[in-house]
């Protein structure tokens, strides 16, 4: 247990370390939500019931589609997963301590704003904050699952980063956080659906635990959780 | 012999093409024993196989005691530092962190540079302290000084020299000749696939003959004469000089290293 811990605080430092990291984890996030904060509330004061909701559904997403990915992808499309095994540090090692460690750095982000959106920008505070950091820790890990999947699946950076992108647009694009899904027409409304962030958003806006958002997060996060451990047993028996 | 490897009839294939034609060797415990060959001959392949890092589709490998491994494309996160990484090892290995090893490998010289920031030999000694961590009884080393200057070659020369004082079996893959000449008390040459030699340096030099090249400056120039019997054609060459009355200035001998020998039986066209 404490080699695994070591291992996880390890992977917390390393990112701080990575500048890549800390620009998706922290630094793009809490600039989008300064920036975009002042723009939606300004434009419509309606934004301040969900700024903290919307603003936090991107900054998960962009700190778990695009930060995340290249970590995980350094370590196991390289020699560095060969390094671990013939040293005895098991191969989930890598997969489970970039997961937390990004879900701790990304709980981070969503806590500033949390705390910083009401003094900013008035934004109302969500009605139950134990329902509302539940919903945001299963859309955090949801999210990071996505990633753990991208990384273990895409080993050329250059790819990794268009397919990245990819899910990361569609995401924020068709997820309701920037404006009204109903706006769109039906079939962008069914695409926004495939996506955490659609529902990850509904489910902390809405405030509590509502079934209807959850088992498709919760169906995801098995899909995702599904796939890890298939590449992962796949890259042990490559050899 | 007491042995720590034993390999017999070794075969791998990668699709249909088969990388290892069923090696067949043992290490003695306590040994130096080289896998030699040019690249693409498969010695990192064996060396893979017998460490249980790559699946091997024939044969068997019977290891006797703890392994620890250094690999030849080795590599860590850029940003992590050598003592996290070697913390981090210890820990999955249930080791004690032997600091008299870290600094004869120089690693607490190396201080709060990140990975990314480590020359390639100071890359080398960091891999190797990591195999060592968990004071292996067999340290497999895949070439080890490859991409190091004079100064690294020699220091981890002497840090191989210095693990086979400890009693440790060191089973190390090199394509270089004159390395495995300098460390190594039995090598193996790998070609094909196959093993085309097996025994000492001292056996591949008599297997392969001696050959001399004698370069003699004298007062009115210099000259160069090949022989296979030194001490013959030396005494025939300075008595000539000496009866013609030609003052020698110097004398360089060239046994010829067993480099061109190996390069020869590696490539399949010994002499």
């Amino acid at each position: 247990m404490s080699a695994f811990l070591y291992g996880v605080a390890l992977q917390w430092k390393l990112d701080i370390r990575s500048r890549a990291l800390l620009i998706t984890c922290y630094v793009v996030p809490l600039l989008f939500f300064a920036v975009m904060g002042g723009i939606f509330t300004s434009i419509n004061p309606q934004a301040k019931d969900t700024l903290i909701q919307s603003m936090t559904v991107m900054g998960v997403s962009m700190g778990a589609l695009i930060g995340l990915p290249p970590t995980l992808s350094e370590i196991y499309g390289s020699d560095m997963k060969k390094v671990y095994r013939a040293n005895g540090v098991p191969l989930y090692l890598g997969l489970v301590s970039v997961f937390l460690s990004a879900f701790i750095h990304l709980l981070l982000m969503s806590a500033i704003i949390y705390v910083i959106a009401p003094v900013a920008f008035d934004a109302a505070l969500p009605v139950s904050l134990p329902a509302y950091f539940g919903s945001l820790a299963l859309f955090t890990a949801v999210s990071l699952s996505i990633g753990c999947v991208l990384g273990l699946m895409v080993k050329r950076p250059a790819k990794l980063t268009m397919i990245s992108q990819i899910i990361f647009l569609p995401s924020i694009m068709l997820s309701g956080i920037m404006f009204s899904a109903d706006l769109l027409p039906r079939f962008l409304q069914v695409i926004g659906k495939l996506f955490p962030a659609a529902w990850g958003y509904d489910l902390m806006a809405k405030g509590g635990f509502s079934l209807g958002s959850l088992w498709p997060l919760a169906a995801i996060l098995a899909v995702a959780v599904f796939l890890c451990g298939l590449m992962l047993h796949k890259l042990k028996s490559e050899a | 012999m007491n042995e720590a490897i034993k390999v017999d009839g070794l075969k791998k294939c990668y699709g249909g093409h088969t990388v290892l034609k069923g090696l067949r060797f043992h290490v003695g415990k306590g040994e130096i024993f080289a896998l030699l060959g040019v690249n693409g001959a498969g010695k990192t392949t064996a060396l893979e196989c017998i460490e249980g890092l790559r699946r091997y589709d024939g044969g068997s490998v019977a290891v006797q005691g703890r392994m620890g491994i250094q690999l030849q494309s080795a590599t860590l996160p850029e940003h992590i530092r050598p003592m996290e990484a070697v913390r981090l090892f210890a820990k999955w290995n249930h080791a004690e962190i032997d600091h008299t090893m870290l600094a004869a490998l120089g690693i607490d010289e190396l201080g709060k540079k990140q990975y990314a920031q480590l020359s390639t030999g100071q890359k080398r000694r960091l891999h190797l302290a990591l195999a060592l961590i968990s004071d292996p009884d067999i340290v497999f080393l895949d070439e080890p000084t490859a991409g190091l200057d004079v100064e690294g070659r020699v220091s981890l020369h002497d840090q191989i020299r210095r693990l086979k004082a400890q009693g440790k079996t060191i089973v190390l893959a090199s394509h270089d000749m004159a390395e495995v000449e300098a460390l190594c008390d039995r090598i193996a040459i790998l070609n094909g696939g196959k093993i085309v030699f097996l025994g000492t340096v001292e056996e591949l030099t008599a297997k392969v003959g001696s050959h001399y090249t004698i370069h003699i400056k004298t007062e009115t120039g210099d000259a160069c004469y090949e022989s296979d019997d030194i001490a013959e054609t030396m005494l025939t060459l300075l008595g000539d000089f000496k009866q013609k009355g030609i003052a020698v200035l110097d004398i360089k001998v060239d046994r010829g290293t067993l480099e061109q020998h190996f390069i020869d039986i590696a490539r399949g066209n010994e002499a």
